[in-house]
């Protein structure tokens, strides 16, 4: 049997114990107005950081303001280029004929030029750019080529390096030496192509290029953009052009030292 | 009534509280203020100074690179001068070194041919007085005045190769 429930007056008051106290309106603001004020100090301002006492500098160093980078342009100390420093002038002394040519070094001792600028020579004489003499040692010259080498009893003041590879048609060249035995000058020009020797002197294919020579530039180095040796002016054409004899060649020249002999010299 | 009481001073406190903080943050922010305004004038100042100096370094820079293309182009004009010069030079000696073989050329010339006179007078001298001498001693003579004309032929074609240009 289940006890019988008693019934309840409608709105009679709720018991006690059946949930909690009801609130007041002023409770209920006063939660609500403490609520609030600590939601806003969440939103209040954050004091100041002090203020440093100075300014520490934030932003990239200014670039200085430097010329133009030309080929071999690693500056000496008297600021002139490596192209520059590693050019020599070569003054043929013959019997009875004197001539110039001019050359470049690839090491501290040896130059490389052409053979006709050193053939029958009875003394060899040589000046760097700033014109300090270096003595000449001895030479000696390709068969199979227009090229000779040069060894020096003083060192000479830079060298350059041999670039890897011959130039593409289109690249830029410069040619630096002493045109007609004058003042050490630069010119630029590109390479147009290949060609066979026309004056038969060299064995395989040479370089064409439009940037102009003169007698007397011929053992100029030919420099690419990174100031590497890519050719050695041998000759000019009448068109304006200059022949080059190819890094290539050069190098296989160095690579074999029983291509090269030493050079005829003239007595009397 | 206590408790809106309570309430109430809670509210005046966290009240105040509140604005004490406000004032203090904008004193604080105030002074903050100022120092940075003043550090930027200093800031400013510093940086109207470094931009002179940068100006000047620039200006002298400008400068030197100005000279140091002068020195070069004046070392590469010496350069050239010095070169020439012993281009000159060399062929100077080469011009004195021919002078002096052609006239040690023309003077072993003249001296031979002088010998060959003096022997082709002598020769003439004997013939004239032919049969005061015996004909083999007048043949070794004229032999020997052969030669030094000779001699003198040779002088003087190597006179004529050192004047060929």
């Amino acid at each position: 049997m289940t006890p019988a429930r008693r019934p309840s007056r409608a709105g009679s008051r709720p018991s006690r114990s059946s949930g909690p106290a009801p609130r007041t309106p002023v409770t209920a603001v006063l939660a609500g107005l403490t609520g609030l004020a600590l939601a806003a100090c969440g939103a209040l301002p954050p004091l100041p950081d002090p203020v440093p006492t100075t300014l520490a500098g934030t932003s990239a160093p200014l670039a200085s303001p430097s010329p133009s980078p030309r080929p071999g342009s690693a500056l000496s100390p008297d600021g002139f280029d490596a192209a520059i420093r590693m050019s020599v002038r070569i003054r043929n002394v013959g019997c009875g004929s004197l001539s110039t040519g001019s050359g470049f070094a690839i090491d501290h001792h040896t130059l490389v030029t052409n053979r006709h600028v050193v053939s029958e020579s009875a003394a060899l004489e040589i000046s760097t750019y700033d014109g300090r003499d270096v003595r000449a040692q001895a030479a000696s010259t390709a068969s199979l080529a227009d090229l000779a080498f040069v060894r020096t009893v003083d060192p000479l003041p830079a060298y350059g390096g041999l670039a890897p590879l011959d130039p593409a048609p289109g690249a830029e060249v410069t040619i630096v030496g002493y045109p007609r035995g004058s003042q050490l000058t630069m010119t630029t020009g590109k390479v147009i192509g290949a060609t066979t020797d026309p004056l038969d002197e060299n064995l395989g294919e040479v370089l064409v290029t439009d940037a102009r020579v003169e007698l007397g530039s011929s053992g100029s180095p030919v420099l690419d953009a990174q100031g590497r040796v890519v050719g050695v002016v041998y000759a000019r054409g009448e068109d304006g052009t200059s022949f080059v004899i190819p890094v290539s060649t050069l190098r296989s020249l160095l690579d074999d030292e029983e291509q090269v002999s030493p050079a005829p010299t003239c007595t009397g | 009534m206590p408790v809106l009481a309570a309430g109430l001073t809670l509210t005046l406190v966290a009240g105040g509280a509140l604005v004490a903080y406000l004032w203090r943050t904008t004193d604080e922010w105030r002074a903050t203020s100022a120092g940075w305004e003043t550090l930027a004038v200093t800031a400013a100042a510093d940086l109207e100074r470094t931009q002179g100096d940068l100006a000047a370094a620039q200006e002298v820079l400008d400068d030197t690179r100005e000279q140091l293309g002068t020195a070069q182009d004046r070392i590469t004009e010496l350069a050239d001068e010095k070169a020439q010069l012993g281009d000159d030079s060399a062929a100077q000696q080469q011009l004195a070194d021919y002078q002096a073989r052609v006239s040690q050329a023309a003077g072993k010339v003249a001296t031979a041919l002088a010998t060959c006179i003096a022997g082709q007078e002598q020769l003439i001298r004997y013939m004239d007085n032919a049969e005061a001498h015996e004909p083999a001693a007048l043949r070794r003579f004229r032999d020997d005045v052969d030669a030094l004309c000779g001699q003198a032929t040779e002088a003087n074609e190597q006179l004529q190769h050192e004047l060929e240009p």
